[in-house]
């Protein structure tokens, strides 16, 4: 990679500058809201019916699933990776948690046991991408890259290979019942509930915990952190771990939601949720980031595409809009590292 | 990486000159002796294979490979990457197939033809201009530039085409050259071999293949040995992308008509053909002639799952794993050779 020989500002930062820097990032992280309200009222003006209740509560559900697959793919971003294969792993994961759920459901078992094997089979699918890329990325110091291109094709075989290329239907009502229209707290939406709940359990994680602040020393200065001690090759496996179960964990809540295992179902989402974390000010070079920069992004990435969606323009120019984007993201985000 | 060595896996300095005929072996290359090792094997085992029909069409499907592969090891080389090859074969495929259709009958075939050309391989000089601007000027990690220009010009090329075929190029194109046998061997496969030739002469009789390979090597002490270095990396961007659009063109006329969803796993591939012919991901390394070894082993793969009616899905998964397995192998060896 060209990272390496590309002089990583990060490294040089000592602790009193990165508080500067992240006053900086403060300033950044409150421009998100503030674009987002604006474009929200210019489409208004266009199209009323983006500020209407009903479409506002969609976007806050559209963009819980989002957040999920973001914060996923923050977690290796911080440590200086990347995780291609989120968008495979979410087909994969589908498909397989409908195929076991539909077959253990036609023996008649308890519905609760449904939803117990539904996360088992989250967990072990997630497990095993989790470990492929953790495993190749930590213990071999293979770029991220090249490992999750490979898995990425991997799961992509085994998510069309396993469902035969078609929708798995009939995913017991249980599943939708707990992750998507049960209700919990009456009015909030249940994908809202969850992704709250995970937000939380997120920052707990990566801001109370010695793995969470080992992973933003990890990717911002990967030599203190092996000076300082931190066995940066096992929570290295374990940032992979935990992005892949994250994922996995979306993956159920997006099939409670569609009813059915979508071997398609992640097809876009490896880009939007790369563009959610960096839009929101995850930085690649690692080390920068954390929950609430990616819940803008994620609610900025839902809302741009929601107000494309009302004002009828085509999904494939709204292809080439991500695209332009995310490149704009990734300026930004080298602008920001430069001047600090 | 320099904590696994350990006291006992030093070696003697007498075995220096086992080490040196391991890297005078390596230099020859393990590949020639696979893949002829491989033919053997399928010619004996699959009566098929060696049939006339066969072999002219692993020689074709590799050739349009070895295109591709060459311009995606250009990139390597410099310590870059290019994902968004499969794009711009989609969006020359298709832009070349609708001025050829457009203007058809309006002049002479030969004019029609050259037109057409020329707007396909315009299409990938500009992505690759792109690639290469905001690789050298913004600094910005080409892993995220070539993802995002690849969903532009996915993009693009479905908007142009709204996702149907474009029939109605001139016949000469089509049938004359796509589909044409010249000397009874597929015209691409002649384009393939001087495209090798000139690749090969550039890498080893130019200034510019000993700049590229000081670039990826290391890109400061390029700078400093007054190395344009900028210019270099984007030329390589773009003669990466014209060559995945020549590959565009002679897929375009094979098919007879231009596609936007034309051949999704070719980006994956020639990063496969790359790095199983030893190309380094980390820049500074890699052979031409080696990567058009690795590309026909690779379709000579393919090819023999096919016989061996596989699965595509599971030809996928087995790609993934080779790529991620080729790069591992690079990774131990170097660090057995730093050893030595």
């Amino acid at each position: 990679m060209s990272e390496a020989s590309i002089p990583n500002l990060a490294l040089t930062v000592g602790p009193q500058e990165d508080r500067h820097r992240s006053s900086k990032r403060l300033g950044f992280m409150l421009l998100l809201p503030i674009i987002i309200a604006a474009m929200e009222l210019i489409v208004s003006l266009i199209e009323p019916r983006v500020l209407s209740g009903h479409n506002l509560v969609n976007v806050l559900v559209q963009s819980s699933y989002l957040l999920l697959f973001a914060s996923a793919q923050m977690i290796v971003i911080l440590t200086g990776g990347f995780d291609l294969s989120l968008g495979m792993a979410v087909s994969v994961n589908s498909v397989a948690i409908a195929l076991v759920t539909t077959a253990l459901a036609a023996t008649g078992v308890s519905p609760w046991l449904l939803v117990v094997v539904g996360i088992v089979a989250c967990i072990v699918v997630g497990l095993l991408v989790g470990t492929f890329n953790g495993f190749f990325v930590s213990r071999l110091g293979i770029n991220p890259f090249i490992v999750t291109l490979g898995s990425l094709n991997i799961c992509y075989g085994l998510a069309t290979t396993i469902s035969g290329g078609r929708p798995v239907f009939n995913v017991p009502d249980v599943i939708s019942l707990v992750f998507y229209d049960g209700t919990i707290i009456p009015g909030v939406p249940t994908p809202v509930i969850l992704a709250v709940v995970v937000a939380v359990l997120l920052y707990l994680l990566l801001d109370w915990t010695v793995f969470g602040r080992a992973l933003y020393l990890i990717g911002g200065n990967p030599r203190a952190a092996n000076l300082a001690g931190i066995p940066g090759k096992r929570y290295l496996f374990l940032a992979y771990i935990t992005c892949s179960l994250l994922a996995a964990f979306g993956s159920l809540m997006l099939t409670a939601r569609t009813g059915s295992g979508e071997p398609n179902l992640g097809g876009g989402l490896m880009l939007e949720s790369i563009a959610a974390a960096v839009i929101g000010g995850v930085s690649l070079q690692g080390g920068i980031g954390g929950i609430i920069p990616v819940i803008f992004g994620s609610v900025f990435v839902t809302a741009l595409s929601n107000a494309m969606d009302l004002l009828e323009v085509g999904g494939y120019v709204q292809q080439i809009l991500l695209g332009c984007v995310i490149i704009a993201a990734i300026f930004l985000d080298r602008v920001r590292a430069t001047r600090s | 990486m320099s904590d696994d060595l350990t006291g006992d896996d030093v070696v003697p300095m007498g075995t220096t000159v086992a080490g040196r005929f391991v890297r005078s072996y390596n230099a020859v290359g393990f590949l020639p002796i696979l893949l002829t090792g491989l033919v053997v094997v399928l010619a004996i085992f699959l009566p098929h294979f060696l049939a006339v029909q066969n072999m002219l069409n692993v020689l074709r499907s590799s050739s349009y490979l070895v295109i591709i592969a060459v311009g995606q090891m250009l990139v390597l080389i410099v310590g870059g990457f290019d994902l968004s090859q499969g794009a711009v074969v989609a969006l020359t495929s298709v832009s070349a197939a609708l001025v050829m259709a457009g203007l058809k009958g309006t002049l002479d075939p030969s004019v029609v033809i050259l037109i057409g050309v020329l707007v396909g391989l315009g299409c990938g000089a500009v992505v690759g201009l792109v690639n290469g601007l905001c690789v050298a000027f913004l600094k910005i990690s080409p892993f995220m530039v070539t993802l995002g220009t690849l969903s532009i010009a996915t993009g693009f090329a479905l908007l142009l085409t709204s996702g149907i075929p474009i029939y109605g190029m001139p016949t000469q194109f089509v049938d004359g050259f796509g589909r044409g046998l010249w000397f009874s061997l597929p015209s691409v496969f002649y384009l393939a071999g001087g495209i090798v030739a000139v690749i090969w002469v550039v890498q080893n009789h130019t200034p510019m293949g000993r700049y590229i390979l000081a670039i990826g090597g290391n890109m400061q002490a390029a700078l400093v040995s007054g190395v344009p270095v900028k210019t270099y990396l984007i030329l390589s961007y773009v003669i990466c992308s014209v060559l995945a659009s020549v590959s565009g063109l002679a897929l375009t006329a094979q098919l007879g008509s231009g596609q936007a969803v034309i051949n999704a796993a070719l980006t994956l591939e020639s990063i496969a053909a790359g790095v199983i012919a030893g190309v380094s991901i980390k820049g500074g390394v890699g052979r031409v002639e080696m990567v058009a070894l690795g590309a026909i082993l690779l379709l000579t793969l393919t090819d023999a799952m096919d016989l061996l009616k596989i699965d595509p899905r599971i030809q996928a998964i087995f790609i993934g794993f080779i790529v991620v397995l080729a790069v591992a192998l690079d990774e131990l060896s170097q660090r057995r050779a730093a050893r030595v």
